[in-house]
C-alpha cells in the first residue's frame, strides 16, 4: 500500500512539474536569467558592437560614483519621488475618504478618478504636452485670465520636473484611491461608533481609528509608489528628453541613453543595478519604520 | 442648534470638492478627444475650445491616409496582436502554473513559489538590457515573439490565480477523482470553469498592460512597421509636431479600446486592484 501511495505521490509531483514547466521556463529565461545576466554584464566593458567584452570587475560601479550625470539623475529621481509619493498618496486617500462618506454618484466619481490610469504613458504625455504648451496651452490661458503670468512649464529647468510630477499624479492617483477605498471599507464601523461615544471629533477619529487601521494599506501604497516613481522613464523620455539642462534626466532615462544611444551596455546595467539596490534599501527602511512604530504603540 | 444646516452645508462642500476633483481627472481626456475633432484653425485659436465649434473627422481621415510614413492601422493591428495574443497565452500558462502551485504537491514547490513572488518587486528596467540581449540572441528582434514572450514571465497573474484557486473546495476535486478524472481533467473541467471571474480580471489587466507597455516595444523593435501604438505615437509626435489635431486623433485611437474595456468591465478592475493591493 505504501508503495502505491508513493507512486501516486510521484505521479502527482511529475504532474505538478509538468503544469508549472511552461511558466517556469519563461520565468527562468526572461526573469531570473536576466537578473543574473544583468549583473554579469555590469562587471564588463560591454559595448553593443564591440567584439571583446573585457571583465572590469566593479570598475563600472566605481565610475558611477564619479559620474556627475548619474548623480544628477539620482537626485532628479529622488526629487520626482518626493514630489509624487506623498502628495499623490495624500490626494488618493482624500479622494477615497470622500467616496467613503456615502456620497451620491459614487460609481461615476470613481470612474472619473480611475480613467487616466488606463491610458498609456505616451497618450498621457501627449495630452499634457499640449496642456503645458507655453503659447497655446489651456493652463497658461487660464493663468492669463486670472491675471497671473504664464509659465514655460516644460521649458524651464525649475518647473519641468514639477510639471512631470503633476502629470504623473494625475495619471496614477486613481489606482491608489481604489486600494485606499478598499482599506477604508475594511475598518469596522463599531470602532468609529465607540470613538464617537468617547467624544472623539472627526480629526481624532482620523488619527486614532482610520490611520492605525489603515497602516498595512498605507505601507503597501507607499512602497509601491516609491518603486514606481524610481522607474520614471516615459514621461521624461517623451516630453523633455531629460532637459532642459538635465533637469528631468532620471536614472531610468540615463540607463536607456547609455545603453541604447551610447551602446555602453555594461555601464547601463551598472546604473540599473545601482538604482535597484537603492530602491530595495529604501523599501526595507519603509517596512522597518512603519512596522516598528506599530510595535512601539502596542507596548 | 444649527447642527442640521451645518451638516448639510458640509455635505454640499464635500460634494462640490469631489465634483471639482472629478473634473480635474476627466478634463484632459475630454480635451484630447475634443482637439482631435477640431479643424486646424480652431486648435490654434487664442482661447481653448473645449467643444469643437465645427467638429470634423478630417484629422482621423488624414491620419490613415499617411500609411507609408506612419502606418497607424498597422500599429493598431500590432497592438491587438501583442495585447490579445499575450493575454490568451499568459492566461493559459499562468493558470497551469497556479494550478500546480495551489493543488499539486511536488518537492521544491514552496521555495519556487517564494522565488516567483519575490520578483514582483523587481522593476522592469533592471532586466530590460539583458532581455534585449536574449531577444537578439534568439533572433526575435522586430518580431511579435519579442513583443509578447518576455511579458509572459510576470509573477502577478500566477500569484492572483493561485490565491483564487486556493479558495476552491477540495471536495469537488475528490469527487472528480473518484469519477476517474486525472489532474488535467480537474484543471480543465473544474478549476478553470470555477475560476472564470479571476480569469476575467486577470485578462483585463493583462490586456491593459500589453496594450500600454512602452519600454519593451521601444527596445525590442526598430522597424516602423513593428511598432505598437504607444511607441508609434511618439514617432508621430516628432514628425507632425504642429498638427496637433492629428496627434490627438492618434492618441484617441490608441486610447479608445482600453477606455471601452475599462467602462465595460469596471467591476472586474476594481476587484483586481483590491486583490492585488490587499494581498500583495
Amino acid at each position: 500500500m505504501s508503495a502505491s501511495l508513493s507512486s501516486a505521490r510521484r505521479q502527482e509531483a511529475a504532474t505538478g512539474y509538468l503544469f508549472a514547466l511552461p511558466y517556469l521556463l519563461l520565468f527562468l529565461v526572461f526573469m531570473v536569467g536576466p537578473m543574473a545576466y544583468g549583473f554579469y554584464i555590469s562587471l564588463h566593458e560591454w559595448h553593443i558592437l564591440g567584439r571583446q567584452k573585457p571583465f572590469v570587475g566593479l570598475a563600472n560601479y566605481r565610475a558611477l560614483l564619479a559620474d556627475d550625470l548619474f548623480g544628477i539623475a539620482m537626485l532628479n529621481t529622488a526629487y520626482f519621488a518626493l514630489l509624487t509619493v506623498i502628495p499623490g498618496n495624500a490626494l488618493s486617500l482624500l479622494l477615497a475618504m470622500g467616496l467613503n462618506a456615502r456620497i451620491r454618484g459614487e460609481t461615476a466619481l470613481k470612474t472619473a478618478f480611475y480613467l487616466p490610469v488606463v491610458l498609456s504613458v505616451a497618450v498621457v504625455a501627449i495630452i499634457w504636452r499640449w496642456a503645458y504648451s507655453t503659447e497655446f496651452g489651456w493652463i497658461n490661458h487660464y493663468l492669463r485670465l486670472l491675471g497671473l503670468p504664464p509659465a514655460a512649464w516644460l521649458n524651464s529647468p525649475k518647473l519641468a520636473m514639477p510639471s512631470l510630477a503633476l502629470m504623473s499624479i494625475w495619471w496614477g492617483a486613481g489606482g491608489q484611491m481604489l486600494i485606499y477605498l478598499a482599506g477604508l471599507r475594511g475598518i469596522p464601523e463599531e470602532l468609529y461608533e465607540a470613538a464617537m461615544i468617547d467624544g472623539a471629533g472627526a480629526r481624532a477619529r482620523f488619527r486614532h481609528v482610520t490611520l492605525p487601521m489603515l497602516r498595512p494599506t498605507l505601507l503597501f501604497c507607499l512602497v509601491m509608489a516609491v518603486i514606481g516613481s524610481s522607474q520614471v522613464f516615459g514621461q521624461s523620455y517623451i516630453l523633455t528628453a531629460g532637459g532642459p539642462l538635465y533637469s528631468t534626466l532620471t536614472v531610468a532615462l540615463y540607463m536607456y541613453q547609455t545603453g541604447f544611444s551610447l551602446y555602453r551596455l555594461g555601464y547601463a546595467c551598472a546604473v540599473a543595478y545601482a538604482l535597484f539596490v537603492v530602491v530595495l534599501g529604501i523599501t526595507l527602511v519603509q517596512f522597518r519604520l512603519l512596522y516598528a512604530r506599530r510595535e512601539g504603540e502596542a507596548r | 442648534m444649527g447642527g442640521r444646516p451645518r451638516r448639510a452645508m458640509r455635505r454640499l462642500l464635500l460634494y462640490a470638492a469631489m465634483v471639482a476633483a472629478a473634473a480635474f481627472f476627466v478634463a484632459p481626456v475630454f480635451w484630447m478627444v475634443s482637439i482631435s475633432l477640431q479643424p486646424e484653425n480652431e486648435v490654434f485659436s487664442k482661447a481653448p475650445h473645449w467643444l469643437p465649434r465645427e467638429p470634423t473627422l478630417r484629422n482621423y481621415r488624414d491620419l490613415f491616409a499617411r500609411a507609408e510614413e506612419a502606418p497607424v492601422a498597422r500599429w493598431f493591428a500590432n497592438s491587438v496582436i501583442v495585447a490579445g495574443g499575450g493575454t490568451l497565452t499568459y492566461l493559459l500558462i499562468a493558470s497551469m502554473a497556479a494550478y500546480a502551485f495551489s493543488r499539486l504537491r511536488f518537492p521544491g514547490r514552496e521555495p519556487l513559489f517564494v522565488l516567483v513572488l519575490a520578483t514582483l518587486i523587481i522593476p522592469g528596467q533592471v532586466t530590460i538590457i539583458p532581455v534585449f540581449l536574449v531577444l537578439q540572441r534568439l533572433g526575435w528582434f522586430n518580431t511579435y515573439l519579442a513583443l509578447i514572450v518576455p511579458g509572459l514571465s510576470g509573477a502577478f497573474g500566477v500569484f492572483l490565480l493561485r490565491q483564487f484557486f486556493l479558495t476552491i473546495p477540495r471536495d469537488l476535486e475528490e469527487a472528480a477523482m473518484l469519477d476517474g478524472c486525472g489532474p488535467a481533467g480537474i484543471y480543465a473541467r473544474i478549476i478553470l470553469p470555477l475560476a472564470k471571474p479571476a480569469l476575467a480580471t486577470l485578462a483585463i489587466f493583462s490586456f491593459l498592460g500589453g496594450w500600454n507597455d512602452f519600454l519593451l516595444p521601444l527596445i525590442a523593435t526598430n522597424e516602423v512597421e513593428m511598432r505598437t501604438l504607444p511607441v508609434g505615437l511618439t514617432l508621430f509626435l516628432g514628425r507632425y509636431d504642429m498638427q496637433y489635431g492629428m496627434v490627438m486623433a492618434v492618441a484617441t485611437v490608441a486610447s479608445l479600446p482600453v477606455v471601452l474595456i475599462f467602462l465595460a468591465f469596471q467591476r472586474h478592475i476594481v476587484r483586481g486592484v483590491v486583490l492585488s493591493g490587499i494581498k500583495g
